[in-house]
């Protein structure tokens, strides 16, 4: 495996994915986005964690962490747009901003 | 009778389970599944348990009268054990005993129950509370039993309390209406103010006698001799202080003083104390001076209740507890006095308020409490027998002239259905001819009350009377003050025949206004149809048995009824119907049918306690020396009577008993005679002259002496006051203080958190992502820490440094060994032991390197002082030295300084 790709490369995508992830989710209002820029972080940690483990090759936690955060990430997408979904029937809309049925 | 002897051993009678247990399932079944076991089925459940116990209550009074027993029992169960004075346990059974006066007592109450419940089932038949009804009034029996029963005090308690519980629920039986609800409770309050008399009076029971047991009392009557010191209000000493302060002031200040606040306490027989205390109960539940006020408001009940328990039997529990207290009341004639001197005077007193009441059983309400007062008069006097007898008597009449009363009150109800007004006097009249059987009933009863000779009445007034003029109580012991005073006898006996005269005058009044003269309730229309027909959802073919006639009570139901459901058709009817003539009756004001006789069921009873009030005299008719009931009853209280004797130089039964007779049959003949000549023949004409000449008297009397109101203006107005003050409190304190300034502290709090909650997912996301970042950044460097462990510094030098974990941490030491050169490589030993030689300071420095190669690094400074200078500088033998300070010591033996740095 000495040729490998070296570890920080994957970690740098990782990272450029996670704040991807983060910026979008921070700065979008569209609901639809926000989900999936949510899935973007989970994405960036799941590679994170393959990649080390394929540092770490004699333990196989990394693998089954990313296995565990995909299941989740799924169940967590059917929610997300089951409320969504839920949200624009009440409001006819999937900006985040117009959620605001409990302000006043 | 073999068999029965047999099966019921006079030691473990099992046959009183069964008296008890029937009304308890009665009201069991009808409590809870008589709503949907329809009426008929109610009424024969209730009629069967009553009906039940009846025929066992038979069958034990006739083995107890033909068996050689003085008492059957049967101990169901040890309830409590105690540990008495001296060591001794005190047992107290749920036991029961049945001797002669229970005996008569349980006919009376499950007889005259049983005529009762067969009188209600008829005149409850429209209530839609019938199943409650029943089920309560079975309650009321099993407790009423339970209480006459009881072979002890504690038991007796039990059913004590529980007729009150009944007699509260079926007083507030119509609980929508305010008045009645409160009349309920009013009952139950005034009892309560009684029942803590009777609380004292079982505890010191227990404490001086040491049994609750009626055999044990009567038998350790001696233990009861033993004084008691009382300070009335208050053990202060006032006098002195008041006589010191106020030498030069006139008499009278200190007069009172001495009087209210005395300073010398009384000396009393324990005896007294319980007597007077175990009286106190009694005039609560038998209404007398000064807790009758209940009595007169528990008519707020339907009648068959007024007949059974506040007239028939739950009443009298107080002259029974009396005289099964015999024993215990003779051996303080003081207390006796008081029991006697409360009876004659209520007996006066509640006769005279009874004399122009318009409401026909208000007047008879008051005629059951002047009734109780000759009873108390007879159990105050000695006349243990006399009194009971009259509690016997009275059963019959007085519960016979309530369900008259009812009779009349369930034909005016036709046409007139405001409980009030239909059993005002007023609109009555002339009722003789269109109710023949309740009138004659009415009117032998009536001559019963009266003490005509040869009816009931006269019979058991008269031995009271009698015995109350001649027969004082002798205990040796009291003397003095305390000893039965010689003129008390004749005085009671004057008050009695006055109370005896009122009470014939306003039962014949009530007699005369009602039955005779002209009906003045509606004009009589013959065939007369209700345009209307009340409450027509509940007819039904039963219906046509009784007409159209309804009950005024179950009428009252069925209006209050009508008000939460208003939707209901029949109720909607039944509320149009009355709202067009609301306190319009009289002749010409409404039409109406001619008034009915009541149903078979209700006249029946009638005809058979009339009977009892006729006959039921010779019983106990001791002139004539015809008294079975008396030759049975003397047994019970032998022990008391032995301190009973005839006043000097009275013969018992001598021709001054005959003479003394005549006033009793004048009262009679003069009451009966001013009632026939003022109601009858003038019609009224003699009471409006009367009004006329004396307003202020007359109004007196009918507002009962505003008793009410003097009770409304201190007790309740005390208590109001209170609640007042309670309720500022409330207001203030608890409202306003925990309660605004909490909310307002909590509602500060929330304000100024609310301007965190924007409601935009991103914010929160934002502050979440830089949380995290700075939680990131701060695991990411490293921190180097050390736990110093120098408690063995000052003895050995000895010191642990431990290097605080983390995730990655190396550590590099400098200054462990005495040479003072770092470790040089990082290493993950966390851990150093570090040994400080005397009067020496360590520096030793820890570096942390963390998994990126970042460095950390923190200082820890370890001062060993030397021994202690003086020590070191004393010189060796010689005299004594001067010791050092004290105060120089502890400086110089504290621990070293440690002190840890953080970079």
């Amino acid at each position: 495996m000495s040729h490998a790709v070296p570890l920080q490369y994957y970690l740098v995508v990782a990272g450029v994915l996670f704040t991807t992830g983060t910026v979008g989710f921070l700065l979008r209002r569209n609901l639809l986005v926000l989900l999936m820029s949510i899935e973007l972080m989970l994405n960036a940690v799941n590679l994170t964690l393959v990649a080390f483990n394929r540092v770490h090759q004699a333990n196989h936690d990394g693998q089954l962490f990313s296995f565990f955060i995909i299941v989740v990430a799924a169940a967590e997408a059917a929610v997300g747009l089951a409320i969504v979904l839920a949200f624009f029937r009440v409001r006819r809309s999937v900006r985040s901003d117009d959620a605001d049925l409990l302000r006043n | 009778m073999e068999a029965l002897t047999a099966n019921f051993p006079a030691e473990d009678f099992g046959l009183i389970a069964i008296v008890l247990l029937a009304p308890l399932i009665g009201a069991f079944v009808n409590g809870i599944f008589g709503k949907r076991l329809g009426k008929d089925a109610v009424r024969l459940m209730a009629l069967a348990a009553l009906g039940t116990s009846f025929l066992a209550s038979l069958v034990s009074f006739i083995v107890l009268a033909t068996g050689h027993h003085e008492k059957l029992r049967w101990v169901a169960w040890r309830w409590i054990e105690l540990g008495g004075r001296g060591g001794r346990v005190i047992p107290l059974d749920v036991a029961f005993g049945v001797d002669a006066m229970t005996a008569t007592m349980m006919l009376v109450v499950t007889g005259v129950g049983f005529l009762i419940h067969l009188y209600s089932s008829e005149y409850m038949w429209k209530d839609p509370g019938y199943h409650r009804f029943f089920a309560y009034l079975n309650l009321f029996c099993f407790a009423m039993l339970t209480l006459i029963m009881g072979d002890n005090l504690a038991v007796l308690f039990v059913g004590w309390e529980g007729v009150g519980l009944c007699s509260y629920l079926l007083i507030g039986f119509w609980y929508d209406n305010e008045k009645y609800a409160s009349a309920g409770k009013k009952a139950f309050i005034v009892n309560r103010v009684g029942d803590f008399g009777l609380l004292v009076a079982m505890a010191g029971l227990v404490y001086f006698a040491g049994t609750l047991s009626w055999d044990q009392l009567n038998a350790s009557t001696t233990s009861l001799m033993v004084p008691v010191t009382v300070w009335p209000i208050g053990n202060i000493p006032t006098e002195q202080v008041w006589d010191a302060q106020h030498a030069a002031t006139s008499m009278w200040p200190a007069w009172l003083a001495h009087i209210f606040l005395p300073e010398t306490p009384y000396q009393i027989y324990a005896a007294t104390l319980i007597a007077l205390a175990t009286f106190l109960g009694c005039a609560g539940k038998s209404a007398q001076m000064p807790l009758y006020v209940w009595l007169p408001d528990a008519m707020a009940g339907p009648t068959p209740v007024s007949a059974l328990i506040h007239a028939a039997t739950m009443v009298t529990a107080g002259v029974y507890l009396v005289a099964r207290m015999s024993a215990v009341f003779v051996l303080s004639p003081a207390a006796m006095a008081v029991v006697a001197v409360t009876g004659a005077f209520t007996a006066v007193f509640a006769a005279s308020m009874g004399l122009f009441q318009k409401d026909l059983k208000k007047v008879l309400a008051y005629s059951t409490v002047s009734q109780l007062g000759f009873m108390f008069i007879g159990v105050g006097t000695g006349a243990f027998i006399s009194g009971f007898f009259h509690v016997f008597t009275h059963a019959f009449f007085k519960a016979c002239l309530f369900l008259g009363a009812g009779s009349v009150i369930h034909a005016m109800h036709v046409r007139i259905h405001d409980t009030d007004a239909s059993q005002d006097m007023n609109h009555m009249g002339g009722l003789k001819k269109y109710m023949p059987i309740t009138h004659w009933t009415f009117l032998l009863s009536c001559l019963a009350i009266a003490g005509v000779p040869g009816f009931s009445g006269f019979f058991s007034k008269d031995e009271i009377l009698w015995k109350a003029f001649s027969e004082a109580v002798t205990t040796p012991q009291m003397k003095g003050a305390w000893a039965w005073p010689g003129w008390l006898g004749p005085a009671i006996y004057v008050a009695g025949i006055l109370g005896a005269t009122m009470t014939a005058f306003y039962m014949f009044r009530a007699y005369f206004m009602t039955f005779h003269g002209e009906f003045k309730g509606w004009t009589i229309v013959e065939g007369w149809v209700d345009p209307a027909p009340h409450a027509a959802g509940h007819h039904d073919t039963e219906d046509e048995a009784h007409g159209h006639d309804l009950s005024g009570d179950a009428d009252h139901g069925a209006h209050a009824h009508a008000k939460v459901a208003h939707g209901d058709d029949a109720h909607g009817d039944a509320d149009a119907h009355d709202d067009h003539h609301d306190h319009e009756y009289g002749v010409g004001k409404i039409e109406g049918p001619v008034p009915h006789e009541s149903p078979l069921a209700m006249t029946i009873p009638l005809m058979v306690l009339a009977a009892f009030a006729v006959f039921g005299g010779f019983l106990g008719a001791t002139p004539l020396h015809i008294e079975p009931l008396v030759h049975f009853l003397e047994p019970v209280f032998e022990r008391a009577d032995a301190l009973v004797n005839p006043r000097g130089g009275i013969e018992p039964h001598g021709g001054l008993m005959w003479l003394m007779m005549a006033p009793g049959v004048a009262a009679a003949v003069v009451g009966i005679g001013a009632a026939y000549k003022i109601y009858f023949l003038d019609h009224g004409a003699g009471e409006a002259a009367f009004k006329k000449s004396f307003p202020g008297l007359y109004q007196l009397l009918f507002d009962r002496w505003r008793i009410d109101e003097l009770y409304d203006a201190t007790v309740v107005g005390m208590l109001d006051a209170l609640a007042d003050i309670f309720t500022m409190a409330d207001k203030w304190i608890i409202d306003g203080i925990i309660a605004r300034l909490s909310a307002l502290v909590v509602g500060a709090a929330g304000s100024l958190l609310r301007l965190f909650h924007t409601g935009r997912v991103q914010v929160y996301a934002a502050s979440m992502a830089i949380g995290i970042a700075g939680i990131g950044f701060f695991m990411a460097r490293p921190h180097a820490a050390v736990q110093v462990q120098d408690e063995f510094l000052k003895q050995t030098g000895e010191v642990v440094l431990l290097a605080a974990p983390g995730l990655g941490y190396s550590y590099q030491w400098t200054g462990v060994t005495k040479t003072g050169e770092s470790t040089d490589t990082f290493a993950t030993k966390r851990e150093q032991r570090v040994v400080v030689a005397q009067n020496e300071t360590r520096e030793i420095v820890v570096r942390v390197r963390n998994a990126f190669g970042m460095e950390s690094e923190t200082k820890v400074s370890l001062t060993r002082k030397g021994p202690a200078g003086p020590t070191a500088n004393t010189p060796a033998g010689g005299a004594p030295q001067i010791v050092p300070k004290p105060a120089l010591a502890p400086k110089v033996q504290r621990p070293a300084g440690v002190h840890g740095d953080q970079p």
